[in-house]
């Protein structure tokens, strides 16, 4: 459902790691959500998601949290899905699930470093 | 049986805790009742007002010793026999801390511990008025923030500045801050040394002072910062919802006035820039709070406010002048109640013009929406101002076009609206709202009462949050017939002609994405959205389709400033994008 993402300053504060990394694997994919039934042909926003996914991160560069080079991650069910090769700066959470609407597309890097001061 | 009091404003304030406690069984007396009660009792001696003891107590920078002593001084043997009455009849129980200051003022309990030591010391000595001077030890580097002026900005309490270092005999001077942190009279200087070896003293609090001849800065209140929750029982909790953040400088005193029933309460900002544990004020959903701050030198009686907060649920305090469309179920609690409150929007219908820009999506799956209504102020603003029209009594009248089946034209459907939005307990609409400003005052108010009148109009946010076509919305706002087009590789010229013949004639177009989430991670586009096609390009063989993402913001890289609108070449267009809407 293409909503905005949600205000950095009410995500930040459940970020435990803030990381620039790339998706290094997919290692599980959950089942198929269910999906809206009564959307008319070519309506947009209707609110479609995917499933979630267990995906390895290869970290570059940690701005918060515990310094690691890898991070197995939950990707919940939501608006986007990830593959191999995606990148981009990801908020996790202390249970180790990404945060954000749109996971690495959610907020600009500027954006976060400017949240996290 | 009824504590016998010598001191009759003593006995009458701790009667009206007696009576709080009958309606609240869980009152407790903390700090701030307590520092109510010694206030009285602190006159005795010098002449003072209760109120001017208060005042004293509550200066910022107070010591819980300096406050003990100040009440000791000034309390006369009969008001020691109320306060130890209170200690040992009372019936309104003590919070541990208020139990122990009481304690301490009658020279009762254990003594108090010493402080622990401190850790490689430092001391500030001296007026700031060229700079901080004191000593550390040899080496050390002197980092400070201003805590007066940290609630305004993002930082944290321990985001200092290095300001200075400690010479080889431990001492510094002319140590100071800049910019937005720069040392006025008055402000509370937070700092501590750190040591060649990476140990920190501890923490050193100090009142600037001797830069200039009076304080004129008051207290900064984060009013985004403070989160108004129902509790039931006719209580709002009052909180911090940045813990990590301050919502004005330690000391300083915060003043909700509750705009329905004009009861004041007033509450001591912590050390740590927040509210105490479990601090509470009477009120109910809906209700909003006149915030006032005092740092105890400037607005000591707190008639200048800072704004508002409001609990969220329920009916707003002030008059509503129409029904509004009901909140998204989203946006309701799992009891069905909402999550949000409404703020009345006073700002101007138009700032300068409708202009796509203008237009933003809220936290509403309507991207639809937002994404026709900003194509339409791009190619035709004037069908924008015929929209909407001011009444001039707080109510808007839309008018829509609704398809007449009868006379297979369009007729007009007037929806009357008033300035009351869903906005977060920090400020800002919830839904649509404007680029220009956040406050309810200022923002400019065109789109956001646009897309509540049609909400108005099919029911309710609910009814409108859930998808659409941007097709429908230009039948509804232009009162010409909508009409859709699949995009595919083999179709682009077509797609390209529709696109120009529409932009040259000034009509809107808008574009939808797939709903397969893949393919879009890391492109700068996003699926299941809608966009305004706001112009194209031709450049020798190569053509472009110009885009806005109705968020105002998140865009393909490469795009200049991260405003939304951006340029994909016809190809990557087509590959990225399902549907063209437009205009027949």
């Amino acid at each position: 459902m293409a909503k905005p993402p949600e205000p950095i300053e009410d995500v930040m504060p459940n970020a435990a790691w803030v990381v620039e990394a790339e998706v290094k694997e997919v290692l599980s994919t959950g089942p198929t959500p269910p999906q809206p039934t009564n959307a008319q042909p070519g309506a947009t926003s209707v609110g479609y998601k995917s499933a979630s996914q267990t995906v390895k991160l290869s970290i570059s560069k940690v701005l918060k949290g515990e310094q690691a080079t890898e991070l197995v991650v939950e990707k919940p069910v939501g608006s986007y899905s990830l593959r191999p090769g995606n990148k981009g700066p990801f908020l996790i959470d202390k249970s180790k699930t990404i945060l954000g609407r749109y996971g690495p597309d959610s907020w600009h890097l500027d954006r976060i470093k400017a949240a996290m001061k | 049986m009824p504590i016998r009091f010598n001191d009759a404003k003593l006995g009458s304030l701790y009667t009206n805790f007696e009576t709080q406690k009958r309606s609240d069984p869980n009152l407790k007396l903390g700090q701030d009742q307590v520092l109510q009660l010694v206030a009285l009792v602190g006159d005795g001696h010098r002449g003072w007002s209760g109120n001017k003891v208060a005042a004293e107590l509550n200066k910022p920078g107070m010591t819980r010793d300096q406050q003990v002593a100040l009440v000791k001084g000034g309390m006369t043997a009969n008001e020691k026999k109320d306060l130890a009455a209170i200690l040992d009849q009372g019936t309104v129980p003590l919070e541990p801390s208020a139990k122990q200051f009481l304690e301490a003022v009658l020279d009762r309990g254990a003594p108090q511990p010493p402080p622990p030591p401190r850790t490689n010391g430092l001391a500030v000595s001296g007026d700031q008025k060229n700079g901080l001077t004191g000593t550390a030890k040899a080496g050390a580097t002197i980092e400070a923030i201003n805590i007066s002026t940290a609630p305004g900005g993002r930082l944290h309490m321990d985001d200092t500045t290095v300001i200075g270092k400690a010479d080889a005999n431990g001492a510094f001077t002319m140590a100071r801050l800049t910019g937005d942190q720069a040392m006025r009279e008055g402000d509370l200087i937070r700092m501590r040394a750190r040591n060649a070896d990476g140990s920190t003293s501890d923490w050193v609090t100090i009142k600037a002072t001797g830069i200039a001849s009076k304080d004129t800065n008051n207290a900064t209140v984060a009013l985004f910062r403070i989160g108004l929750a129902d509790v039931g029982n006719g209580k709002v909790s009052v909180n911090n919802i940045n813990e990590s953040r301050q919502v004005s400088e330690p000391g300083a005193q915060l003043e909700l006035t509750n705009k329905r029933t004009g009861e004041k309460t007033k509450v001591t900002v912590t050390e740590t820039g927040g509210f105490p544990a479990g601090f509470t004020v009477n009120g109910k959903p809906g209700d909003s709070f006149a915030v006032a701050a005092s740092d105890g030198v400037n607005n000591t009686n707190f008639a200048g406010s800072v704004g508002n907060v409001t609990v969220p649920g329920g009916a707003p305090s002030n008059t509503d002048l129409i029904p509004d469309p009901a909140l998204h179920r989203d946006e309701l609690d799992a009891a069905g109640k909402p999550r949000f409150s409404k703020v009345n929007f006073t700002g101007p219908l138009f700032v300068d013009g409708a202009k796509a820009e203008d237009v933003r999506q809220g936290q509403i799956g309507d991207c639809y929406f937002p994404a026709a209504i900003a194509a339409i102020a791009k190619s035709n603003p004037e069908a924008i101002n015929k929209l909407i029209k001011d009444n001039g009594d707080g109510t808007y009248t839309v008018t829509f076009k609704q398809r007449d089946w009868n006379t297979q034209g369009f007729k007009d459907v007037a929806v009357k609206v008033d300035g009351d939005l869903w906005a977060r307990s920090y400020g800002g609409a919830l839904y649509g709202h404007s680029a220009n400003s956040s406050d309810p005052k200022k923002m400019e108010l065109w789109f956001p009462l646009v897309e509540k009148a049609y909400a108005q109009w099919k029911g309710s946010y609910n009814e409108i949050g859930d998808g659409g076509h941007s097709s429908d919305v230009f039948e509804a706002v232009l009162g010409r017939d909508g009409n859709s087009m699949n995009i595919y590789a083999g179709n682009l010229d077509r797609v390209f002609d529709t696109i120009k013949k529409n932009i040259d004639a000034r009509q809107p177009l808008a574009a939808g994405t797939y709903h397969d989430e893949a393919r879009y991670t890391n492109t700068g586009v996003y699926g299941d959205h809608a966009y305004s096609i706001l112009g194209y390009e031709q450049q020798g063989t190569e053509r472009f389709v110009i885009l806005r993402n109705p968020w105002g913001e998140s865009e393909p890289a490469g795009n200049g400033a991260n405003d939304g609108v951006f340029k994909l070449k016809l190809e990557a267009f087509a590959k990225l994008y399902q549907n063209l809407m437009y205009t027949s």
